[in-house]
């Protein structure tokens, strides 16, 4: 076919998929450094203070912040490729999910699922945080207890996404065996949501007190 | 166990019939101590429908061409017991492949393909010498071959996999696993550059979301997991210049 023969480039398909592999990782890796941050909090006022403090007068925060946006928009794209576009895929996959009754196949569909709903509620906190800059502790305590409930939808959603979206790219590109990667994963999503709902019951209590 | 009476839910459907709109029959069989599916479909096509399409050969775990979805999961007909199902067994034909009437599917020509996209035979320059002995074979990559020549092309691996459901061109777990057999092969002696022309796109390593619905429906417990990473790490390094020596052959 003509338009195969012509457009056949050997390596793209490896550099998306590395691309793929890049983004997710460090996304992960910026959402739990990302919660252990916010979880200072849980030591003190000052700690949380210091380090925002310390992140923006040596502008990490204006190089970070601009970075993990253009990475989760290249993520967005190239991982949001693998989601079927057409209606009938979709209703293939669902059919075939519902179907297989098979754990990692459901857990990919509500990957993607939770991915649209991350681009949504992750736009709006990062405008949220943004519109009210500075980063500090009665400053986030405010938002925190006048939005409690959308922080907690993306806590899971964003950690679900985080947690099964690693355990995969260990399991796609990895040399261990897939229960080892996926209690690992696990674990260490259940001590961040933890700490998460710690730091808000914290962040409430110190917004709602003030 | 015994005494239970089996209640059979099966797709009826025969393409060359397409005015009889597919349609769910179901069978009533008393169940019997050691029986399969494979047994069960036999016993009613003789007593109760002669009509019923479905395919088998070995009735042994060896031809896989008894495949079908068997409540929900791709499984071999001869090897899955009905008394570790539950009273009532839905029985549809593997999706993916091509439909030939009720159960049966058209395995076949998918696999051929496979073979020839992958040219599932030894690449040699060296003619054989039937006068002088065999070269001999490290026995670890002996095994490692093994494990991977294990696979009997039954389509498990394809039908359960949501990615080959929805991309007609994707060779699947068993046609990764077909690379990676080479692979490993010192008699082959194609260049990672012939592999990556195989396996380096979406329609190989890279079209693989890992789903892992392969591995956990390979009849045959082909270490599928494994076999899909190995190949994707060896795609990327190659891809990436990453110069390796095929392996040092002995003697
Ligand atoms: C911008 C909104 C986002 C969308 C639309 C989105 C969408 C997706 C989709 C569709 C996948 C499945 C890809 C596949 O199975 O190959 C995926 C995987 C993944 N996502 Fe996201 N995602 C988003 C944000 C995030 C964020 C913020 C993180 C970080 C926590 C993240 C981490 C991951 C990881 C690690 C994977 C696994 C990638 C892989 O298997 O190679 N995603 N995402
Ligand atoms: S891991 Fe998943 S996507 Fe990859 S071949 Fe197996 S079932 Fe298909
Ligand atoms: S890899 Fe396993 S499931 Fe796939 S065709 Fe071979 S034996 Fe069947
Ligand atoms: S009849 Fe040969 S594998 Fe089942």
């Amino acid at each position: 076919m003509l338009q195969k023969v012509l457009t056949k480039s050997n390596k793209s398909d490896l550099y998306l998929d590395l691309i793929e592999l890049a983004s997710g990782l460090l996304l992960v890796g910026f959402l739990w450094a990302h919660m252990l941050f916010v979880s200072t909090i849980l030591i003190s006022q000052e700690m949380f203070n210091t380090l925002s403090e310390f992140l923006d007068t040596y502008y990490l925060s204006y190089v970070g912040i601009p970075f993990i946006i253009v990475v989760a928009l290249f993520h967005f794209v190239i991982a949001g490729r693998r989601i079927p576009t057409r209606i009938q895929e979709q209703r293939i996959v669902w059919q075939h999910a519902k179907m297989l009754h098979h754990f990692d196949t459901w857990t990919w569909v509500f990957q993607t699922i939770t991915g649209m709903a991350i681009l949504m509620l992750a736009a709006i906190h990062v405008w949220l945080v943004l519109t009210g800059w500075p980063i500090n502790a009665m400053n986030s305590a405010d938002r925190m207890a006048a939005f409690w409930w959308f922080y907690l939808v993306l806590l899971f959603i964003g950690e679900y996404h985080a947690g099964f979206g690693i355990y995969r790219q260990f399991v796609k590109w990895g040399m261990f065996p897939r229960k080892p990667i996926g209690y690992v994963a696990k674990l260490i999503t259940v001590i961040i949501v933890v700490l998460g709902l710690a730091a808000m019951v914290a962040f409430v209590r110190l917004g709602g007190g003030a | 166990m015994a005494d239970r009476q089996l209640t059979f839910e099966i797709f009826r459907y025969n393409p060359l019939k397409p005015e009889v709109a597919p349609y769910m029959q179901t069978y009533k069989l008393a169940e019997t101590t050691g029986m399969t599916i494979f047994v069960a479909l036999n016993m009613i096509r003789e007593e109760q429908d002669p009509s019923l399409m479905f395919d088998f050969v070995c009735r042994a775990a060896i031809c896989g061409s008894c495949a079908m979805v068997i409540n929900g999961r791709p499984r071999l007909a001869c090897k899955t017991l009905t008394n570790t199902l539950p009273a009532k067994i839905k029985l549809f034909p593997l999706p993916v492949f091509k439909l030939v009437g009720d159960l049966s599917v058209d395995t076949g020509t998918w696999f051929r393909y496979l073979s020839e996209k992958t040219e599932s035979w030894v690449h040699t320059s060296k003619v054989p010498d039937p006068k002088i002995q065999e070269e001999r074979m490290d026995n670890a990559v002996a095994n490692q071959i093994y494990e991977a020549e294990r696979c009997i092309e039954c389509g498990c691996c394809i039908a359960g996999c949501a990615t080959a459901n929805i991309r007609d061109e994707f060779l699947g777990a068993a046609g990764i696993n077909r690379v990676a057999r080479f692979m490993v092969d010192p008699r082959d002696e194609r260049s990672f550059g012939e592999y990556f022309e195989i396996v380096g796109s979406e329609e190989g390593a890279f079209g693989c979301m890992g789903l892992m619905a392969c591995d956990d429906n390979c009849p045959m417990e082909l270490p599928l997991q494994m076999q899909l990473a190995y190949v994707r790490r060896k795609m990327a390094a190659y891809g990436l210049g990453y110069k390796e020596k095929k392996r040092i052959k002995p003697a």
